[in-house]
């Protein structure tokens, strides 16, 4: 049994003005142990999905409609809020996009990473000190640190210590959103390797938010791109390296540079990504597909299963096509 | 950090010289002779002469001013009264407590009715409860505390007469002087408060403690609230300097015999050295207050204490490095 489980997970952002669709009907699954990358461009819905999860959707605006998360055979959105903050930062934690700003500004990092062990994990307060100590060393900080403040920490260090922070408690689930967008290229290899390296040291499963196709190769075990709110394809690293379906995924890798194929030029997918306050009828990347026909702008494909474990949402190759 | 303090400390004396010639000036430029008002009708040239020798008036201006910081350094002397001829620092004594209980009562009140509505009303943004408050509060910043004062006198003091109307008797003669003064201190703090409160809860940082599964009130204690008063600090230390120019109309109204009264009396019978020893001693609690606001900003923020101890360490760091560099040499 899989140790996350969204059905049919549909969030809006209601103002005054519009609704903003961010995430509509979204399926994924996470096996223990495994690590699932959450691939789209920005505003696809990625980090609403990812704090939908957490409920920390900010409500209002932020409200889920509709759908169910099961976590360890629980339905999170029907939990407790009680319960809810039992779950957060001890059985599912997050590392989030930002590390510049992720931390408190003026509370010492190792009491912010001793806060969540005492909170969860029944002991004292020096021995979560202690616990906290170890986590940073764990994450290649000096324990000497831990009384500094996180301006006197580099961009990398501090998303370190929110990694030391994230897996403090062992999660069984670690949300990790786009955690080394904001570093420089160098340090982002170094912070991905640990959180690879924690992972398997804690059999932490692992939601990978990202845009980077490259990350999503060395480091997950299943894919799922998502668009306009919609998983668009699901499968696992064959499925979608060697086997991409929906046109948006072959949009994605024609967009990337290759080493291996000789390509005179790139070729970016055309076009941008429809407003999710005011999104297409029918299939939603129909405005930028090379293959749509009159149907795909009229009928909403369905996510259909085209063979074991690979998912795609297009009306073209479920009629076989394309 | 305590060099810095001794720096900021040494500040001030600067400033209040300034404060103190541009007082002084003007008072002295004033139009009207402080003798005749002495005097009043029907003085021989000679008593003139003698009085204005007397109150050192006949000394000219570099003269006057001269021997006013002299004194006012080496004895610690305002002068003397021109109405009473009681040295001013002697009745400054009995009233500067009076007003200064009044501005600390009042900026007590304000801090503590302000703060916490403005972070109620922060956390519950735009139920009633907030969109209410945040109007009366619009009102009482607009509505002038004269105003304020004066109405409240009519409603308890003279048609319910459940309060007194004037002096400090009881501790019930307080509650209108010290509503009336903070009732506007209050408006502003909540909604100087409400604003950084909202602000705050909308960071990362506050996402992150959310994460961890902290309970709500938890993460606005432990880390929205200390967050949020870093500006608000300043808010309540310029309110207690409002709060002292206020008890100037306050006590004229309530007829309380503080400082502000004092510096009326001196104002309404040209009494210089009244208004220039009230006025120099107002403006230094106003240098203190900002001092203290300072340091407190770098008790609560450790970037702002980082700064200070940073220059140190580096200092320190330079010594060391010329040292080894003279050895090596
Ligand atoms: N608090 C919010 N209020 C209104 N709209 C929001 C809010 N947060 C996100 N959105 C909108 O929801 C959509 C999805 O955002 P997000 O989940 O952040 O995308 P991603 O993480 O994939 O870049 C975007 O169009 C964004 O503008
Ligand atoms: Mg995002």
């Amino acid at each position: 049994m899989s140790l996350l489980d969204i059905k049919g997970l549909t969030i809006h952002y209601i103002t005054h003005q519009n609704t903003v669709r961010a995430v509509n009907d979204v399926d994924l699954s996470i096996d223990t142990g495994k690590t699932l990358g959450l691939v789209g461009e920005t505003g696809a819905g990625k980090t609403t999905t990812a704090l939908g999860i957490l409920r920390l959707i900010q409500t209002p605006p932020g409200k889920i409609v509709s759908g169910e998360i099961l976590f360890d055979g629980k339905d999170l959105l029907k939990e407790s809020e009680h319960n809810i903050r039992m779950i957060r930062g001890n059985d599912i934690s997050m590392i989030f996009q930002d590390p510049m700003t992720a931390l408190n500004p003026i509370m010492r990092v190792g009491d912010q990473i001793a806060e969540v062990v005492y909170l969860h994990g029944d002991c004292t307060k020096e021995e979560a000190k202690e616990r906290s100590l170890h986590m940073l060393e764990t994450v290649g900080i000096r324990a000497e640190r831990s009384t500094e403040f996180p301006h006197q920490f580099s961009g990398g260090m501090k998303q370190r210590v929110v990694i030391a922070m994230a897996l403090a408690c062992k999660p069984k689930l670690l949300i990790a959103d786009e955690p080394t967008t904001a570093l420089d290229v160098t340090i982002q290899a170094q912070v991905l390797k640990m959180i690879n390296e924690l992972k398997a040291v804690y059999n932490t499963s692992m939601l990978l938010i990202t845009h980077d196709l490259g990350i999503v190769a060395e480091t997950c075990d299943e894919v799922a791109i998502m668009y306009a709110g919609q998983i668009v394809e699901y499968g696992n690293l064959e499925h979608i390296f060697d086997n991409p379906k929906h046109p948006y995924t072959i949009g994605l890798f024609k967009s990337l540079p290759s080493l291996d194929k000789d390509v005179e030029r790139l070729s970016p997918i055309k076009g941008l990504m429809p407003d999710p306050a005011n999104l297409p009828t029918g299939c939603k990347f129909h405005t930028r597909c090379d293959h749509v026909c009159e149907d795909c702008k009229a009928i909403e494909p369905a996510y259909q299963e085209i063979e074991p474990g690979h998912f795609v949402r297009c009306l073209r190759v479920e009629r076989g096509e394309i | 950090m305590i060099k810095y303090f001794i720096k900021r400390l040494l500040w001030t004396i600067p400033v209040m010289l300034g404060v103190l010639v541009v007082v002084f000036t003007i008072t002295y430029f004033t139009p009207g002779d402080p003798v005749m008002t002495i005097l009043g009708t029907g003085y021989t040239p000679e008593r003139y002469a003698a009085m204005a020798h007397e109150f050192g008036l006949d000394k000219g201006y570099f003269g006057q001013i001269g021997s006013y910081i002299w004194n006012l350094i080496s004895q610690g002397s305002f002068g003397k009264s021109f109405a009473s001829n009681i040295p001013i620092a002697q009745e400054i004594a009995i009233r500067f407590p009076v007003t200064l209980k009044l501005a600390l009562l009042s900026t007590f009140f304000v801090v503590i009715v302000g703060l916490p509505l403005g972070i109620l009303s922060a956390t519950k943004q735009y139920s009633a409860f907030d969109t209410s408050l945040t109007a009366v509060a619009l009102i009482l910043c607009a509505v002038p505390s004269f105003i304020l004062a004066l109405l409240s006198l009519i409603l308890f003091g003279v048609k319910l007469r459940w309060l007194p109307i004037s002096g400090l008797d009881t501790w019930k003669s307080w509650i209108l002087p010290v509503a009336t003064n903070a009732l506007g201190g209050i408006a502003v703090l909540m909604r100087m408060t409400r604003t950084t409160m909202l602000e705050v809860i909308r960071q990362d940082y506050i996402r992150t403690a959310r994460a961890k599964g902290l309970k709500e009130s938890v993460v606005i204690r432990r880390h929205a609230l200390q967050n949020c008063l870093i500006p608000v600090l300043t808010v309540i230390g310029s309110n207690l300097t409002m709060q002292l120019a206020g008890a100037i109309i306050i006590e004229t109204i309530f007829n309380i015999n503080g400082m502000g009264m004092y510096l009326m009396q001196g104002i309404l019978a040209r009494d210089y050295p009244v208004i220039n020893g009230t006025v120099i001693l107002i403006a230094f609690i106003v240098c203190v207050m900002n001092l203290a606001v300072d340091l407190l900003y770098a008790l609560v923020d450790p970037r702002i204490k980082a700064q200070y101890t940073s220059g140190k360490r580096k200092a320190k760091a330079i010594r060391k490095l010329r040292s080894a560099k003279t050895e090596v040499e």
